[in-house]
């Protein structure tokens, strides 16, 4: 009666049994029936049932019968007629059995709540079960291969044994499958051993949790999202009241506060903010790289120091150490002493024999051994020290050696002999044939270089101070020093054709009609023509100078040269010109006690040496270009490159300064090889040499190097000292020349000799 | 002989020797000796004198020099063989020659100034000094004639030619001019027939070429001029009156003046010396570090030398093509002109100890050649031994200027080859006996031949020295 809308959804398929026991048969009614009673509807009373069930038990009889008929017959079209059969069988059976005691219970169930309004109302309360809780079978939530080899599946709500429906062999199943269009959807209860074909809700439903998606299939997860409080603007808004004026005007509540907080700052009890200077705009840096923070935390991980090794036990830990492990008295009063200091001793114990290994008793320091090997390993920082491996004597610069700077003089070759008293000044002429020197014993001698033969002599009254030949090959004259008076002398030798030429320039005086001789210069000299006799024996000259003259140095025309006298103050530096017998004090304030002068080779600049520095001067500007400082005390000679940039200075002070005149005021190097002062320096006009000659009887030939290059500094490598003059009255050297063009060093010594070096 | 077997028992490594000599006299047969290794050339000499005199009776011994591989044996012989690289396995061909006579002093001739030029030419000897006067010698020593007339120190000498009675001869000197003379033989009358104007600087050194018609002169100006050496009229330009006074009060005559044929530039320094070669070429030295050869017909600069330190002079010689020169460093060094491949100095000669200023091949050994130095030291060398020379002869108390051969081509005497060097001696109150016996003391590199040998030839080394006023001879026997 109960036409069961849930059953129907529920179809089941009951496998035919070969109907062993009716037994059976009740119990597959029974199940049947529970079904037929969940699906009641409340509408449906007990009364209204059994109105039902009359008509249902004719069709259960028909069923029945049809049912075993069928069993011989194709199980398929029988099952679906007996599906519907059994559905109203079981309804009726259940009505029959159940009906009294049943209550009405709400139905309980995962299928869908869409209903087929036409099915007839169930009593949902007649049925009492959930979805775990299948009443057919009672045995619960066992597995059922329990059951196998028993021919029943369980037990029913009466006790009575539910058989295991017959299953088809295989082939059986195959030809279902083939031919049942509904096998896709069968599938095989084991709890109830029936073979239930799923609804399409139920398909749906197992298709979505497939798909991991809600199950219900009536929820739609793209519903569309209604904003109920959206930041947009809506045309509909939320709510329909109008905004308040308190909207539109200052808040108040904050002035309030804010006045609160100006009365405070006024009455001093809070401090306003500070105000950020927001004029100057502030450059946000950022750390690119990140190195210098990471690399602090991350270094004992990247760059690991790794602990310090404890030393491995050796002979001296062994319990018996050979003999000469053991501590002697040294060692033992050794060890005693630096108690204070334990970690300096070699061994942290004293060596101790023992008879055998059970003889040795606990070590008594092992805790704190290792308690300090801990603090190494991680308390005590380590760092890595960088051992400088550059030795010292890398550093020095290498210096080439003196056998591939040749030629430089080496040993002495000739000895010009022929002066009785000190040779204090030598000078060569211009090609290099002849040589000329100074003494104290009042005379001048002219020398030839090839052989040392003493051409000429001249006489003069006093000690030659300084001789200079003229640089000017076309001009043969020498100008000396003797005194108060600079002589300038035709020597007599050489070109004939030069000499005559020489004398006739200087036979007569040139007319001195415009030019008025200032008061100055002429309180410090005057120009004087030598007599017969004196012209005879070669004086063509004579500068009669107030002081005596110290230094004489030509320039490289030949028209000009300058005198030195020490003792003139402002008034000790003259320069004369040759041509037009004219000569000017040039400097009006004496800066020192002048020492030597020099002509700049190649440009208008005139070199002052007084006793602490040397000055540049320019002569077409007038003005000092530059102020040497050599830091001693007394300057004796200065000798400038034949490049120009590069200038000598010679110092009694033992000191010989380059000074690199583009490089600075400064010296390049100070040299100090000699053993006492230095009093000539000297270039070569062609080879890189220079040469220094001292009163430690010694001249010291070095290799001096300019470079074109600027970047390069002059090379300068001392060569060879070369010895040779005797020391006479403390004095040695006197003056060092080079030949012009060979290789040779001529110096000039106390002992009266000239020594040719080659 | 002793000494010979003392060293011949010891248990010394023994070499394979044969003995061979372009002498023929000294012949020897060619069979292999063994010798102990360490032997000197003296022992040497004594086995040789041992193997000549069991051939010929009365034999007299001789000194002999041996050569291994054209070197003269100064060493052991396994010292010497180890320096040259010999492979000391095989048998080492010994040429072994006579040794060379030393040199004896002969005579000793004064000046009162130092000699800087020095020529012989057969019987004749010319010398220059710096007191500016030339003097004629002959070659037994006697003083002939005194010539002033230069007004400078004289550099160089050199006779022209000697035909009879007349002779001519060229002076150049530190007055820029070179001067031309004939002297009658007989009656020692000088006409100085041409003065060579032309040299803007002193001129030092001149020689003649072979067939007596040019001359060569190089001096201070870097020039090297080549003048015509005839004495006849044609070349002279004009009449010289000399410029000084005193020229033309010593020689009253006229003196034609010449000017050079040809001038050629290419030196950066002074001239020190020049040489004519066989082929009417020049070779000058100078201080610029150069030897050039000169093509005197065509007037240019064929090829030069270039070497480290000035050259202070060179010599030539016709016999065997080579050059030798003295330089600044105390080196003489021996060049092949001709060849240009491998290193042009084909020897080095060092024994000076100063600077070596003269240098002068033999006129008719193709070896022998004399050196003279700054030490006071002429030296004469072989061109096979370049380590140390044969002799040195001491006896200059100065300097030596310049040095020379005499070659009479007759010679009468079989003594032979006279040297003669010039020393100083101030106030020379020493005869010249006493020079002689001063300087018989004489330390030589070799021993004093004590037999003279007879020869056709004679040869005698002139020399001239600062401060020279006496003047020595030395006899050297060939």
């Amino acid at each position: 009666m109960a036409t069961a809308s849930k059953s129907a959804k529920r179809r089941y398929e009951i496998v035919e049994n070969k109907g062993n026991s009716e037994d059976v048969d009740d119990i597959i009614e029974a199940q049947v029936s529970d079904n037929a009673d969940d699906s009641t509807d409340e509408e449906s009373s007990e009364y209204s049932g059994l109105e039902d069930d009359e008509e249902d038990d004719s069709g259960d009889e028909e069923d029945e019968s049809a049912w075993e008929e069928e069993s011989d017959e194709d199980e398929e079209d029988d099952d679906q007629e007996q599906d519907m059969s059994t559905n109203e069988d079981s309804e009726d059976d259940s009505e029959d059995k159940v009906a009294p005691t049943a209550i009405p219970i709400e139905q309980v169930g995962s299928s869908a709540p869409v209903e087929e309004p036409a099915r007839p109302v169930e009593d949902e309360y007649a049925y009492d079960s959930s979805d775990e809780e299948d009443l057919r079978n009672t045995v619960g939530n066992i597995p059922m291969n329990w059951y196998n080899e028993y021919p029943h599946i369980g037990y029913d709500l009466e006790g009575k044994p539910i058989l295991k429906p017959k299953r088809g062999d295989e082939i059986d199943n195959f030809l279902r499958k083939m031919e049942n269009p509904e096998s896709w959807r069968t599938v095989y209860d084991p709890q109830t051993g029936q073979d239930v074909i799923l609804s399409n809700e139920d398909v749906e439903l197992i298709k979505n949790v497939m798909g991991s998606r809600i199950p219900d299939g009536s929820y739609n997860p793209y519903e569309p999202w209604v904003d109920w409080f959206t930041n947009e603007v809506m045309e509909t808004p939320v709510t329909g009241r109008p905004e308040h004026k308190r909207s539109f005007i200052p808040s108040r509540v904050e002035a309030i506060k804010v006045g609160r907080m100006v009365h405070a700052i006024k009455m001093g009890w809070m401090k306003p903010r500070e105000a950020k200077d927001t004029s100057v705009e502030r450059h946000k840096y950022y750390l690119m790289w990140n190195a210098d923070d990471k690399s602090e935390d991350v270094r004992r991980i990247e760059n690991p120091i790794p602990a310090p090794k404890p030393r491995l036990p050796g002979h001296a830990e062994s319990y018996n150490p050979p003999p000469e492990y053991a501590f002697s008295e040294r060692e033992i009063t050794q060890w005693n002493r630096l108690s204070e200091t334990p970690y300096q001793r070699k061994f942290p114990f004293v060596p101790k024999r023992f008879s055998s290994l059970r003889a040795v008793p606990a070590y008594d320091r092992f805790a704190r051994e290792r308690f300090v090997r801990c603090l190494d390993l991680y308390l005590c920082p380590r760092a890595k020290k960088m051992r400088l491996t550059i030795q010292p004597e890398d550093l020095v610069p290498q210096l080439p050696k003196p056998r591939d700077l040749q030629p430089f003089p080496t040993v002495c070759s000739m000895i010009f002999k022929g002066h009785k008293g000190l040779v204090r000044t030598i000078s060569h002429d211009p090609s290099g044939q002849f040589l000329i020197s100074g003494s104290d014993d009042q005379t001048l001698k002219v020398w030839e270089v090839a052989t040392g033969r003493c051409f000429k002599t001249f006489e003069v009254k006093g000690t030659v101070r300084c001789v200079s030949w003229c640089p000017n090959s076309a001009i043969a004259l020498v100008a000396a020093a003797v005194d108060n008076n600079v002589y300038l002398i035709n020597p007599g030798v050489g070109d004939r054709l030069v000499q005559a030429k020489t004398d006739e320039i200087l036979k007569e005086m040139p007319a001195q009609t415009d030019y008025l001789i200032p008061q100055r210069v002429r309180a410090v000299l005057t120009w004087n023509e030598p007599d017969k006799e004196q012209w005879a024996s070669g004086f063509r000259v004579i500068l009669t100078h107030f002081k005596a003259v110290k230094h004489v140095a030509w320039h490289s025309k030949g028209d000009y040269f300058s005198s030195v006298m020490p003792e003139g103050d402002n008034r000790s530096v003259l320069i004369h010109q040759l041509s037009r017998r004219r000569s000017q004090l040039p400097f009006s304030k004496s800066k020192g006690l002048v020492q030597c002068t020099l002509f700049h080779p190649l440009r208008p600049y005139l070199f002052v040496a007084t006793q602490r520095h040397v000055r540049v001067y320019n002569l077409l500007k007038q003005e000092l270009t530059k102020k040497l400082i050599t830091g001693a005390k007394w300057i004796s000679s200065i000798a400038v490159h034949p490049g120009g940039d590069n200038v000598l200075v010679g110092t009694h002070d033992r000191r010989l300064c380059w000074f690199d005149l583009d490089l600075s005021t400064k010296p390049y190097q100070a040299l100090r090889h000699h053993g006492q002062g230095i009093r000539a320096v000297a270039f070569h006009k062609r080879y890189p040499l220079f040469a220094s000659g001292s009163d430690d009887c010694s001249a010291i030939v070095s290799h001096g190097m300019v470079y074109n290059d600027l970047l390069k500094n002059p090379t300068i490598v001392p060569l060879k000292k070369l010895r040779g003059h005797d020391k006479f009255d403390d004095f040695g050297v006197f003056d060092v020349l080079f030949h012009p063009t060979q290789p040779w060093l001529f110096t000039s010594g106390a002992d009266g000799t000239i020594r040719l070096y080659t | 002989m002793a000494a010979l077997k003392k060293s011949m028992s010891t248990d010394e490594r023994q070499i394979q020797v044969r003995f061979v000599t372009k002498q023929e006299k000294y012949a020897l047969p060619e069979a292999p000796f063994s010798i102990p290794c360490g032997i000197k050339a003296d022992l040497l000499s004594v086995l040789v004198n041992n193997l000549l005199q069991t051939r010929e009776t009365g034999w007299e011994e001789v000194e002999f020099d041996f050569l291994i591989s054209g070197e003269f044996v100064r060493l052991p012989v396994v010292e010497h063989l180890k320096l040259k690289d010999i492979n000391t396995e095989v048998t080492i061909d010994i040429e072994y020659l006579e040794r060379f006579p030393a040199p004896e002093p002969e005579d000793s001739l004064n000046h009162d100034d130092w000699v800087s030029a020095s020529h012989c030419f057969k019987d004749w000897i010319l010398t220059g000094s710096y007191d500016n006067t030339l003097h004629i010698w002959k070659t037994d020593g006697s003083h002939k004639t005194t010539i002033p007339g230069h007004c400078g120190p004289i550099k160089g000498v050199r006779w022209i030619e000697i035909t009879g009675s007349l002779a001519t001869f060229a002076s150049v000197s530190h007055d820029q001019t070179v001067m031309i003379w004939t002297v009658d033989l007989e009656t020692y009358a000088v006409e100085r027939v041409h003065i060579g104007r032309g040299h803007e600087r002193s001129i030092e050194c001149v020689d003649v070429d072979k067939n007596s018609s040019f001359l060569a002169t190089g001096g201070w100006d870097h020039m090297l001029k080549i003048w015509a050496a005839t004495s006849d009229s044609v070349l002279t330009t004009e009449i010289d009156d000399g410029e000084n006074q005193k020229l033309s009060t010593v020689n009253p005559g006229k003196s034609l003046r010449r000017t050079p044929l040809m001038t050629l530039p290419g030196h950066k320094e002074a001239i020190s010396s020049v040489v004519w070669t066989e082929s009417n070429e020049i070779f000058s030295s100078s201080w610029d570090h150069t030897i050039k050869l000169w093509d005197a017909e065509l007037g240019g600069l064929k090829s030069e030398i270039v070497g480290n330190k000035s050259f202070f002079c060179v010599s030539y010689s016709p016999l065997n093509q080579t050059l030798v020169s003295a330089s600044a460093d105390r080196h003489v060094r021996l060049y092949d002109a001709r060849s240009q491949e491998g290193s042009v100095v084909k020897s080095t000669f060092t024994s000076h100890v100063g600077w070596v200023s003269t240098v002068c091949w033999s006129t008719t050994h193709e070896r022998l050649f004399i050196s003279g130095g700054h030490d006071n030291i002429l030296k004469l060398w072989d061109s096979r031994s370049p380590n140390a020379p044969l002799y040195d002869m001491v006896g200059h108390e100065g300097k030596i200027l310049c040095a020379d051969w005499s070659n009479p081509s007759l010679m009468t005497n079989p003594k032979g080859v006279k040297v003669k060097i010039k020393t100083k001696e101030l106030g020379s109150a020493l005869q010249e006996d006493s020079n002689l016996e001063n300087l018989g003391n004489i330390e030589m590199d070799g021993e004093l031949c004590a037999s003279p040998l007879v020869e056709e030839t004679n040869f005698e080394v002139l020399t001239g020295s600062i401060y020279d006023e006496t003047r020595v001879r030395f006899i050297v026997n060939f």
